[in-house]
């Protein structure tokens, strides 16, 4: 146990020491062309936060969503000759209450990107 | 007794909260009333199970869910609430512009979420449910989707809430190093062995206060409530007021009850609590003097309403804790009705200047606020001067002089800031032209319905202290 946290102690600190010491010892002269972001070489042709459509907001979360549904599904999966038929109800109204969750998603127009 | 019966109530409110959100999406109406029925349907179905159950103490998932009358009383109290809310904000949703079927189906969720945190004992169970309650009231609190003040609130409410939750796991993740599980009554049976408290018990012990002090808004947790309710649509501030408000308390008491009478230096929580206790009650009605906004006001009356309920978990005398509760309901749901009452399309009055002269132009509207502002100062008949006194006592009882001295001092301040309103809706020449909607059935029996409770509560209150005395006696402790 001790000597698993030293191992992180130590990697901890060589990754602190190598940030911090470039940060002390290195030469300091810049000039704006090398502040500039790194495009190619050519100079940047826009800004580099641009705004984003809010739709991959929603796919994204619809996405979390959908997906974290079968990380409950895998250990169900596992002990699925034990729980029996108690688990197979429990099961299938958690599907269900995420299909009424994927209805409303639908109905409300989640998935129309053109409008 | 392990049975099926333990899940219906929460069957019926997922079923409900599932109805309601599919016939929004697909019923096109403008009007959003009939979801408001519906939801009241299944509120009165839900709660038709939980009177049934009582005094059967059902249970399910090996106990982790346990209807004891405790848990029962409790979820009554928050069905009722919720049913109240809705009522209010029929009208009040269409008036103002945030004309969302969603509001009934999350109103739905929060109350789950509240069923599951009153009927558990073991800690990662009522995790769960505080976490479905937060989930839920983020998103309310943020329902007037233009107003800038609303989205203000949910976004603090979800950075601050979310800071509370964390602090919450971490305390329970200390409680089970200490102790090998996550059931109350095994952390305190494991401490009931133990000569002294280690510094783990003391530090999860602790986390896990604070993490329900910022869900109580007791006073060095406080600093959300009022921007918060101040930014909530009206009728989601007065069920912020209550709902988690309660389930709190609730939890409070089953993990605060057992453990003054087996640790031998539970002093130390002990005096801790009397700190934010006394802190609470000051801190919430001298702040409270200063607000012109009435919302806001509110806010921090239910700030210093949650010190008062502190004193009673302090004695120890949950009965007192509950026939507060249940006072509490009826006086700051009819407040928050009455404030919701003056209201027209797009405009709601919330500051003080806006009430000179209502008395006189609306005498019913005026007369029941009074009624329940004086209520919320503890006047006789009202049932909050019974409930005060019932705490107090108490408190004296368990020989807390000093606490019970500061309250009533407290209170006392408060009577100023009540009594105001009064003086301003009586005794000033109205500023401005204040013209409201008054086609608003179902908030007036709210108010109707709020006034006969204060009313009853505080002139013939024996029925439901009967109720309550055995829901008292059978707070099961597993």
């Amino acid at each position: 146990m001790i000597e698993l946290f030293l191992v992180f102690l130590v990697f901890g600190f060589v990754g602190a020491l190598m940030v911090v010491v470039n940060k002390i010892l290195g030469p300091r002269k810049t000039n704006p062309t090398k502040e500039m972001p790194y495009e190619c070489g050519s100079p940047p042709l826009q800004e580099g936060i641009n705004p984003f459509p809010i739709k991959y907001y929603l796919v994204a979360f619809l996405f979390l969503l959908f997906d974290i549904e079968v990380v409950f599904l895998f250990p169900w999966a596992l002990v699925f000759k034990e729980v029996g038929m108690t688990g197979v109800i429990l099961m299938f109204a958690y599907i269900f209450i995420l299909l009424m969750g994927f209805i409303y998603a639908w109905k409300k127009g989640a998935f129309q990107w053109e409008k | 007794m392990n049975s099926l019966n333990a899940m219906f109530p929460l069957l019926t409110l997922i079923v409900g909260a599932l109805l309601v959100l599919i016939l929004e999406v697909s019923i096109k109406r403008e009007n959003k009333t009939y979801l408001a029925f519906i939801s009241i349907i299944f509120l009165m179905i839900c709660g038709f199970f939980c009177v049934q159950s009582w005094g059967k103490d059902f249970s399910y998932f090996n106990n982790h869910l346990y209807l004891d009358n405790f848990a029962l009383f409790f979820s009554i109290v928050l069905i009722i609430t919720t049913i109240l809310v809705t009522l209010i904000s029929m009208k009040y949703l269409s008036l103002q512009n945030t004309n969302v079927g969603e509001y009934y189906a999350l109103l739905l969720l929060a109350l789950s979420g509240m069923l599951i945190m009153v009927s558990s004992s073991d800690l990662i169970v009522i995790f769960l449910g505080l976490e479905v309650l937060s989930m839920s009231s983020y998103t309310l609190a943020g329902l007037k989707r233009d107003d800038q003040k609303s989205s203000e609130a949910a976004l603090k409410y979800f950075l601050l809430g979310s800071f509370a939750s964390a602090f919450l796991v971490y305390g329970l993740a200390l409680l089970y190093g200490v102790s090998n599980s996550t059931s109350i009554a095994v952390i305190i049976d494991h401490f009931k062995t133990e000569s002294s408290l280690s510094f783990m018990a003391f530090a999860g012990l602790g986390l896990v206060i604070v993490g329900f002090g910022f869900k109580i808004a007791v006073v060095p947790f406080h600093m959300w409530t009022p921007d918060v309710y101040q930014g909530a649509p009206t009728p989601i501030t007065a069920f912020f007021s209550i709902g988690p408000k309660a389930v709190g308390f609730a939890v409070l008491v089953r993990l605060l009850y057992p453990f003054w009478h087996v640790a031998y230096d539970s002093e130390v929580i002990f005096s801790l609590l009397w700190i934010i206790s006394a802190l609470t009650m000051i801190i919430g009605n001298l702040i409270a003097l200063r607000q012109t906004n009435i919302k806001r006001m509110l806010a921090y009356s239910s700030i210093a309403h949650a010190g008062y309920l502190m004193v009673a978990i302090l004695s120890q005398d949950t009965s007192s804790l509950m026939f507060y509760f249940v006072v509490y309901l009826f006086m700051n749901i009819g407040a928050f009705a009455a404030v919701i009452a003056l209201g027209k399309k797009d405009k709601e009055y919330l500051e003080l200047d806006d009430y000179a002269g209502i008395g006189f132009k609306y005498p019913w509207i005026g007369a029941t606020f009074a009624v329940f502002l004086f209520s919320l100062a503890g006047f006789p008949p009202t049932g909050g001067f019974l409930a005060k006194f019932y705490v107090f006592s108490a408190a004296v009882r368990e020989g807390l002089v000093s606490l019970v001295i500061i309250g009533v001092l407290a209170s006392l301040v408060s009577v100023y800031y009540y009594l105001r309103i009064i003086v301003y809706m009586y005794m000033r020449e109205p500023t401005h032209e204040v013209d409201i909607n008054l086609e608003n059935p179902a908030l007036f029996l709210v108010l109707f319905l709020c006034l006969y409770g204060v009313l009853q509560l505080g002139i013939f209150p024996g029925n439901i202290l009967l109720i309550i005395k055995q829901a008292v006696s059978s707070i099961a402790f597993l």
